[in-house]
């Protein structure tokens, strides 16, 4: 009974792949070049966790994101290429020695509670971001050393040391600007509440936790599209945190979300076979990589013990094998596809070598190579990944014993450099290359999970940051990655996320960003 | 429970208790099912090395998600293992853990209770406050809380189920030994000069086994779907070691993708083990209450 | 009764009090430094040492607890360390939902226990009530979160039309519609647990009360069965039910907290496997509070309709 059904579902599945192949499509942006777009209508996205804060200033989760970058504005912001244009201010004038950076500011931007977004808004909101004890920006913005209001609309950021990615941080939250009022009205209360605090394309009108966030249009906003029309298209947003896979993915083939951004490599099939939906993928800038503790005393303060699990791990199998089912790309160093720094070539373990491993374990001469990998307990799919990997290093006779802890004490052995073996650590990814290298393979910076300290890549990444042409900072950081990879690993990265994007077919001008994170100011829905 | 009459526990010689214990079982045909039931779980679980026909943490990502063929009785999982040895293998976590978090809810929660019953007065008193504050946590999350506690390992997880089952016991025990401390027999023995460890064990306690057996057996029932219910949550065994609760929990993902089979497997496991012990239970309490003979 | 009432109640605080201390306990040997999982993806040192003072996790821990009790009773639970919500909202937002939850799976389970209860009593020792007594049995054996998993699969993707929808929820207030059909599944999934043990004692509070003179009496007047069933046995028989039902909110609230994981329903029993984990201490301490108390609350409750529904019962003596 059990064979019969499971054939009959494998060949309607067969057909669907048949047909679906004729009429699907992925990727490219939804929608037809030439199709008119229509104002009204409204948009439900479906997000797979919920959000922890709605305060930039201490907002510490990738989804809080969703939301902000659909009522607030930042001072700039990104194109899916990775180029940074101009936003509530154009794009700064640098001064020669890279320490001064002057915003010129638009002039008709209001907050959505009506107050003006002028210079002093702007000071005042870097200066709260950059002071304040609890903020978690005080990191990226730690550069700036005074921001000074020159006239109503223009501001000046005087930095103490020369800082080439400065411009990418004030990209995302560290760039955004709030209504000073609405803040502090709302005490701490506020960032749960975050009504007409922004100036954004659309206006929170509601928030109730783990449930739903929905959003008016904001029809005073300043930007058009390319052809002139008034934006946003959409007349409300609504946003909802959905934790489970198989229940988001239902709600989109129901049709009560018409769009999400995370879909479980193993449906990933399914969904571009069916005809209601568009899929789209590119290569993301988060990645996933193993870490070992790298401090003195520890098993993997030796280098050749890094080279010989990376050379055993065949990262294609578990790309296409694991959780992620072939979703994303392979990676070898932190260095995503849509970085400038990127470069193609490098491909430093194609192929698992097993006899180069065991060779290297042979040649430290301590005996065979055993260690701890920490996972999270319950997380079903990356302990599928775990196991599998497991089963590939066992070939090359490496020993890695699987050690489930809760998240939250993986953290903290992380944190201390206290863990014997290895942890398994995602980053969200930052659109300038820096801000997947420096703070994770610098001496002593806070992200430096592995422990790690190379003076030749420090010194490589401290000149990263004060050069100002593109293509020698792109020379610097292959040369650092050639290091930090392969001559003396500070972690072993094994691939890029890929950032998705599912809508249903009525919904167009949906683009997907590299950073994975939804813009609806320029969706509208077909009638 | 107070005011029932309790059998009085003679010491029987050897061929006595033969005959005594195959007309027990014959009178009560539910008790044979269910020690027949019991035998084949306990078989299968000290077995399982010897009649899996696959191993089960053996990866072999070729032949992931399988459905069911004769080859795999029960499909493979998501990395290619055999789920019908796992579900054999899954058999010897289960119990263990469900037999040991019951003996350490017994051992202490009896304990408590005679002590209590017993000793009465302030020990009473302060003992009780105890068990009465264990009882109002929701056993659940005081399960959860004690393995996150103390780590997320199959040691942990009997520990807490265990300490969950004390209040249960430590009530049962402390109930009937009131109802048992002023029958003539016991007073007979305090004015004698017995020592109370004495009555205790010899006296009270035989008294009181019946109940205590058939609370045992339903117990080890809990605790299978406890350890069912905790490793589902992520909180049982190691990977790559095979659970049934925590198989659920790696295989639930696929549900929707119509993948039925990886957790079918253990889900019948667990159902059958639960039911086995929850059978005999039951039989056993139909079996030795006399109050229930008499209207059953 | 009065006094009974008020021993009782004066006897909670301790217990309560006893509750509060362990939970505050047991969540902080856990290891791992909530502080690192709420300072954002990037903290450096000054960040951690201004959140662990912000969430007061900088003072001694008796400090930490003599603090979080002397607001507790003013009726301040903290916020959380996660979201900054008031405990006390957080709760009272997601209480309801939970016993609705509740509440659907107690009407179920009785009315079934009930009605099969009933007839098993009635053709005692049948098939039927052999067949029926077997069944809940394997009702209750069977994992209820796998149930629940069944359930979904059952009516979400194979039985076509996707009939009831694999979780999540709309408040009454806002679809009641919507609300009901994401309430069939997650109660029956919790009513299954409990309904072996409704339905052993509705049959044997029955069997008892059949043997009592004055269902004798009525069955010698001649009276027809369903009258004597009705109108004398089941009055009787429903007192132990009762008592039952109080047991079960303890029960209830267990079935919950998986259920509501797996059907993705925003109760208190979700916020407290989510909290434990994640180390949100006052979420945690003011969960355990409220259930702790409701828990002791509901057994009075109970207790107090036991003495009023049999007036051959009194207090005043010893307990249980």
């Amino acid at each position: 009974m059990a064979r019969t059904i499971s054939h009959a579902i494998a060949i309607l599945a067969a057909l669907a792949i048949v047909l679906g192949a004729c009429t699907g499509t992925s990727g490219g942006p939804s929608g037809s070049a030439g199709a008119k777009a229509v104002y009204g209508g409204s948009v439900t996205f479906a997000m797979n966790s919920d959000i922890s804060n709605m305060d930039p200033m201490l907002s510490g989760l990738f989804v809080d994101r969703h939301l902000m970058y659909a009522m607030y504005d930042s001072l700039v912001r990104v194109t899916p290429k990775g180029e940074i244009i101009p936003w509530l201010s154009a794009l700064p004038t640098v001064s020669a020695d890279g320490k001064a950076y002057t915003f010129k500011l638009r002039t008709d931007v209001k907050y959505h509670d009506g107050t003006a977004f002028d210079a002093d808004s702007v000071k005042w909101n870097l200066d709260r971001y950059r002071q304040t004890k609890e903020s978690l920006r005080l990191g990226e913005l730690a550069p700036i050393d005074s921001v000074t209001v020159v006239d109503p609309s223009t501001v000046r950021v005087d930095l103490k040391t020369p800082f080439a990615p400065f411009l990418s941080v004030l990209v995302d939250r560290s760039g955004m600007m709030l209504s000073r009022k609405t803040v502090e009205a709302g005490g701490a209360d506020f960032t749960r509440k975050a009504f007409k605090a922004g100036s954004g394309p659309f206006i929170l009108t509601e928030a109730v936790k783990d449930d739903h966030y929905t959003f008016q249009k904001n029809p005073d906003w300043w930007q058009k599209a390319a052809n002139g029309d008034k934006l946003p298209y959409l007349d409300t947003v609504i946003i909802k945190p959905i934790t489970d896979g198989d229940v988001r993915l239902t709600n989109v083939r129901t049709g009560q979300v018409q769009a999400t951004n995370a879909v479980t490599g193993k449906d990933v099939p399914t969904v571009k076979t069916d005809s209601t939906l568009v899929y789209q993928e590119i290569a993301g800038i988060g990645y996933n990589s193993l870490v070992p503790n790298r401090a003195p005393t520890f098993l993997f303060n030796e280098a050749r013990y890094i080279k010989a699990v990376s050379l055993a791990m065949d990262r294609a199998e578990l790309l296409a094998k694991g959780p992620a089912q072939g979703v994303g790309v392979v990676a070898y160093g932190p260095i995503a596809p849509s970085h400038f720094a990127y470069d193609p070539s490098f491909k430093p373990f194609e192929k698992p070598d097993v006899a180069a491993a065991k060779k290297l374990v042979a040649d430290v001469g301590k005996g065979p190579l055993k260690f701890e990998l920490l996972v999270s307990s319950g997380d079903a799919a990356t302990l599928q990944l775990a196991q599998l990997l497991q089963s590939q290093l066992a070939k090359a006779d490496i020993t890695m014993d699987i050690k489930t802890l809760l998240f939250n004490e993986i953290v903290t052995l992380q944190q201390q450099h206290k863990h014997p073996g290895m942890t398994l650590i995602g980053w969200s990814g930052r659109i300038d290359p820096d801000g997947n290298v420096y703070d994770f393979n610098y001496t002593g910076r806070p992200n430096n999970d592995s422990a790690y300290s190379n003076k030749d890549v420090d010194s490589l990444l401290d000149q990263t940051r004060t050069a100002t042409d593109q293509a020698k900072r792109k020379e610097l950081f292959q040369k650092a990655q050639q290091t930090f990879v392969v001559d003396d690993p500070s972690r072993i990265f094994y691939s890029f996320q890929a950032a998705q994007l599912l809508t249903a077919k009525a919904v167009q001008g949906f683009e997907v960003y590299p950073d994975q994170l939804p813009r609806f100011q320029t969706v509208w829905v077909q009638k | 429970m107070s005011g029932a009459t309790l059998p009085v526990v003679l010491p029987l010689r050897r061929q006595d208790r033969v005959s005594t214990v195959r007309y027990f079982l014959r009178k009560n045909p539910r008790m044979l099912v269910g020690v027949v039931l019991l035998t084949i779980l306990l078989f299968v679980a000290a077995f399982a090395p010897l009649i899996a026909p696959y191993d089960p943490i053996k990866v072999n990502i070729v032949d992931q998600l399988q459905p069911p063929s004769f080859g795999h009785l029960l499909g493979t999982d998501d990395l290619g293992r055999d789920v019908f040895s796992r579900v054999l293998w899954g058999s010897r976590v289960s119990l263990s853990v469900g037999l040991i978090s019951v003996s350490i809810g017994f051992l202490v929660g009896v304990s408590v209770g005679l002590l209590a019953g017993y000793l009465g007065g302030t020990f009473d008193l302060l003992a009780m406050r105890v068990i009465d504050a264990l009882l109002a946590f929701p056993a659940l999350v005081l399960a959860i809380a004690i393995t996150a506690a103390l780590g997320p390992q199959i040691q942990n997880a009997m520990i807490a189920i265990g300490v969950v089952a004390v209040p249960g016991y430590a009530r049962l025990t402390r109930g009937q030994v009131l109802s048992v401390r002023s029958r003539e027999f016991i007073v007979a023995a305090r004015t004698v000069g017995v020592p109370p460890l004495r009555i205790v064990l010899r006296h009270i306690f035989p008294n009181i086994a019946n109940p205590l057996v058939v609370q045992a057996t339903l117990a080890t029932a809990f605790a299978i779907l406890a350890e069912a219910a905790l490793s589902f949550l992520g909180l049982g065994p190691q990977p790559p070691y095979p659970s049934w609760g925590q198989d659920i929990n790696y295989s639930q993902r696929y549900l929707a993708n119509m993948k039925w089979w990886m957790s079918a497997g253990p889900g019948i496991a667990i159902f059958i083990a639960v039911f086995t012990f929850n059978f005999l239970g039951d039989a056993l309490r139909d079996a030795l209450d006399p109050r229930l003979r008499r209207s059953g | 009764m009065t006094t009974y009432i008020l021993r009782r109640l004066l006897l909670m605080i301790p217990v309560a009090l006893l509750v509060t201390v362990g939970i505050f306990v047991i969540i902080r040997i856990a290891p791992g430094d909530p502080v690192l999982t709420y300072s954002g993806e990037n903290p450096d040192p000054v960040t951690i040492a201004a959140v662990r003072a912000e969430l007061g996790l900088d003072q001694p821990l008796p400090v930490q607890y003599a603090a979080w009790l002397s607001r507790a009773v003013q009726g301040d639970l903290g916020r959380s360390f996660q979201t900054h919500q008031r405990v006390l909202e957080a709760i009272i937002e997601r209480l309801p939902v939970t016993l609705e939850l509740g509440l659907a799976a107690i009407l179920i389970s009785v009315s079934v226990a009930l009605v099969i209860g009933t007839i098993s009593a009635i053709k005692r020792n049948s098939v039927l009530d052999l067949l029926t007594t077997s069944v809940t049995l394997a009702g209750v054996s069977f994992p209820n979160f796998y149930l629940g998993l069944l359930l979904i699969l059952l009516f979400a993707y194979v039985v076509p039309g996707h009939l009831l929808p694999p979780g999540g929820w709309t408040p009454f207030s806002t679809d009641a519609g919507d609300n009901l059909r994401r309430l069939v599944l997650p109660a029956i999934t919790v009513a299954t647990a409990s309904l072996a043990v409704n339905l052993r004692q509705v049959r044997s509070s029955l069997l008892d009360v059949f043997g009592q003179d004055y269902v004798r009496t009525a069955r010698a007047k001649g009276l027809r069965e369903r009258a004597v069933v009705t109108r004398h046995a089941l009055k009787n028989a429903l007192i132990p039910v009762v008592t039952i039902i109080g047991i079960q909110i303890g029960a209830i609230i267990e079935g919950a907290i998986i259920t509501e994981t797996i059907f993705f329903i925003p109760g208190i029993g979700r916020l407290a496997v989510q909290a434990i984990p994640s180390q949100d201490y006052p979420i945690v301490q003011g969960v355990v509070l409220v259930s702790a108390l409701s828990f002791m609350l509901s057994t009075l409750a109970v207790d107090v309709l036991y003495a009023f529904l049999d007036p051959r019962i009194s207090f005043g003596g010893a307990e249980s």
